[in-house]
């Protein structure tokens, strides 16, 4: 489903170079969920952004459902119309009601009929439980019911593939519950997700393997059981230690 | 939401009612000085004179063409047509039924007055405000446009568009509207209409050339307030727009001006108000706004203190009814 081999990502700030990927290759199957952790600054939302090409890996390929999005020649659009985002900040259109969010692509960009786009817009906000909330606008809402919002708003374009960039870590404590039960049942129905997050109970209970990043680089991957009991390599002994 | 006002101690003293009383103080010694000083130098108020400025009557006399008789007088719905039968044939008048000044079967020579009435006319201040109304709606609507596309080129990464953008927003605000308008009049405005001229091509009245030095000057303020509300708006809303797969068009068209045109609303108001009092530099290339129509009838009536105070109640009564529009809008888009 996506197969990303050998990518680097630099940025250059102020003149000075910070290498946020280096050589970074990774496979995920169909249905599969993965789950990205490290440190902060280990280059964790740099390798899921450069998934959607909201950045764009200076070198390597990176092959999503076949389509290479390295390729000047591929439509961008289209590849992002089947790849979901969900944000740290939610990034919910202020302008637009909570209902407006969600069939505002499916509308604009899949050309759906309004109608239509509506039904299953509503169908969706049901599903993240906050239907009765359609009418509303998005600063009317708690962070968790606008994570929702946001993760329903990536939904509606019926996506293959589910990215999270950080869901949880901008939400109160209270909240974080209600948006990782959505993920949860995301993932029993067995949608491709790719997530970054410090939720290590999720990432114990919900991923199929753990990816640990550091400094840019891919540490070490396994099952979450492999991951959490038995790792390998001392720096992910220590991240563990750290935060557990 | 409270304003910063409430802030303060809500409980008014006595010195409040002191300072307002100052006010109407200052407000009533600046007309009475004004009134005593213009009775120093003899000057007679004729404020009687002004209405004829906006609407007069007109004396309209309709006179015969030819020699001949009224053959009919057709009378329908308090309009009168007159029929007059000569020799070269036969021609036909139309006016009210009231204004009759003959009966048929009346002889009629070339020149008689078959008809008299009165009719109301525009007067010259009328004229100048709503050439000033035109002049700005057209500006403004075009000011718009060119601001719009400016500020996007603006952000641009294409060197082309962006460079061709600084340039004509700096070559606008760094320069002053007058010279400008002679630009638009003088230069280009000659060029134009000689290059029609050789093509056989109607020439392009002044008013245009105007509009253009209006809308242009207006462009590049409202170029500059996009480009900044555009880079208000987070960065996380066009990358959520992006990864639901709209383009960048769409993004721009559905997300980010939405809500960066409800920013500059406020400073776009004050812009679109500077440029209603600017159009009135345009007198100056023959186009007769409500200034140059204002200093005609001052040098005709001799009464330049009502005129000119009158000139600017005008210019105020548009500038306050474009603010409380555009404050109206403000309102809608926020109440949300």
């Amino acid at each position: 489903m996506i197969d990303v081999k050998n990518i680097s990502k630099t940025f250059i700030s102020h003149s000075t170079e910070v290498k946020a990927l280096v050589n970074v290759t990774a496979q995920i199957d169909p249905g599969e969920v993965v789950v990205v952790l490290g440190p902060s600054g280990s280059g964790k939302s740099t390798f899921i952004r450069c998934l959607n090409y909201l950045n764009v890996a200076d070198e390597g390929s990176i092959i999503i459902d076949g389509i290479d999005i390295l390729d000047p020649k591929t439509d961008i659009n289209k590849v992002r119309a089947e790849v979901g985002m969900v944000f740290q900040s939610f990034n919910l259109f202020p302008h637009k009601t909570v209902l407006e969010n969600v069939t505002l692509a499916p509308i604009v960009v899949r050309k759906n009929p309004k109608e239509e786009a509506l039904k299953k817009g509503m169908a969706l906000l049901e599903k993240v439980g906050i239907q009765e909330k359609a009418n509303v606008y998005p600063d009317q809402l708690s962070g968790g019911q606008q994570q929702r919002v946001a993760i329903a708003r990536a939904l509606a374009m019926e996506p293959k593939i589910m990215l999270f960039d950080e869901p949880t870590s901008a939400l109160d404590p209270e909240m974080v519950g209600e948006v990782l039960d959505v993920m949860k049942k995301l993932a029993r129905e067995g949608m491709t997700m790719v997530v970054v997050t410090h939720e290590m109970g999720f990432a114990r209970e919900v991923a199929d393997r753990v990816i640990f990043m550091d400094e840019g680089a891919i540490v070490e991957v396994g099952t979450p059981e492999h991951f959490f009991k038995n790792p390998t390599h001392d720096r992910t002994k220590l991240f563990l230690s750290q935060i557990l | 939401m409270g304003s910063p006002l409430s802030l303060k101690r809500s409980k008014q003293g006595d010195h409040y009612y002191f300072w307002v009383g100052v006010f109407f103080f200052i407000v009533i010694g600046v007309a009475l000085s004004l009134y005593f000083s213009a009775r120093q130098i003899d000057y007679t108020w004729r404020w009687y004179r002004l209405p004829k400025y906006f609407a007069y009557q007109e004396q309209v006399e309709i006179k015969a063409e030819i020699d001949g008789e009224a053959v009919s007088i057709l009378k329908k719905s308090k309009i009168a047509v007159v029929q007059v039968k000569g020799l070269e044939g036969t021609e036909s008048y139309t006016f009210p039924e009231s204004a009759l000044k003959i009966e048929e079967g009346d002889t009629i020579y070339y020149g008689d007055v078959l008809a008299t009435y009165k009719k109301w006319r525009v007067g010259i201040l009328l004229e100048g405000l709503w050439l000033t109304l035109k002049v700005s709606i057209i500006a403004i609507v075009f000011g718009i446009l060119i601001g719009l596309f400016t500020g996007l080129a603006r952000i641009s990464s294409n060197p082309a568009l962006k460079w061709s953008a600084i340039t004509y927003i700096e070559i606008i605000r760094g320069s002053p509207l007058l010279v400008q308008i002679f630009i638009w009049y003088f230069v280009l405005g000659t060029l134009f209409n000689n290059i029609l001229a050789k093509h056989g091509i109607v020439q392009i009245p002044p008013l245009w050339f105007g509009v253009a030095a209006l809308a242009c000057f207006t462009g590049a303020y409202v170029a500059e307030m996009v480009r900044a509300g555009i880079q208000s708006i987070h960065r996380g809303q066009t990358e959520a727009a992006r990864s639901l797969g709209m383009t960048y068009v769409k993004s721009m068209r559905y997300v980010i001006l939405p809500q960066a045109l409800r920013r500059i609303l406020p400073p776009l108001s004050g812009q679109f108000i500077s440029l209603i009092k600017d159009s009135s530099l345009l007198g100056i290339i023959a186009i007769r706004e409500l200034t140059k129509a204002t200093r005609e009838v001052v040098t005709t009536s001799l009464q330049p203190f009502e005129l000119w105070f009158v000139c600017a109640l005008l210019y105020l009564v548009l500038t306050f009814s474009l603010s409380m529009v555009l404050q109206y809008l403000e309102r809608r888009q926020l109440a949300i």
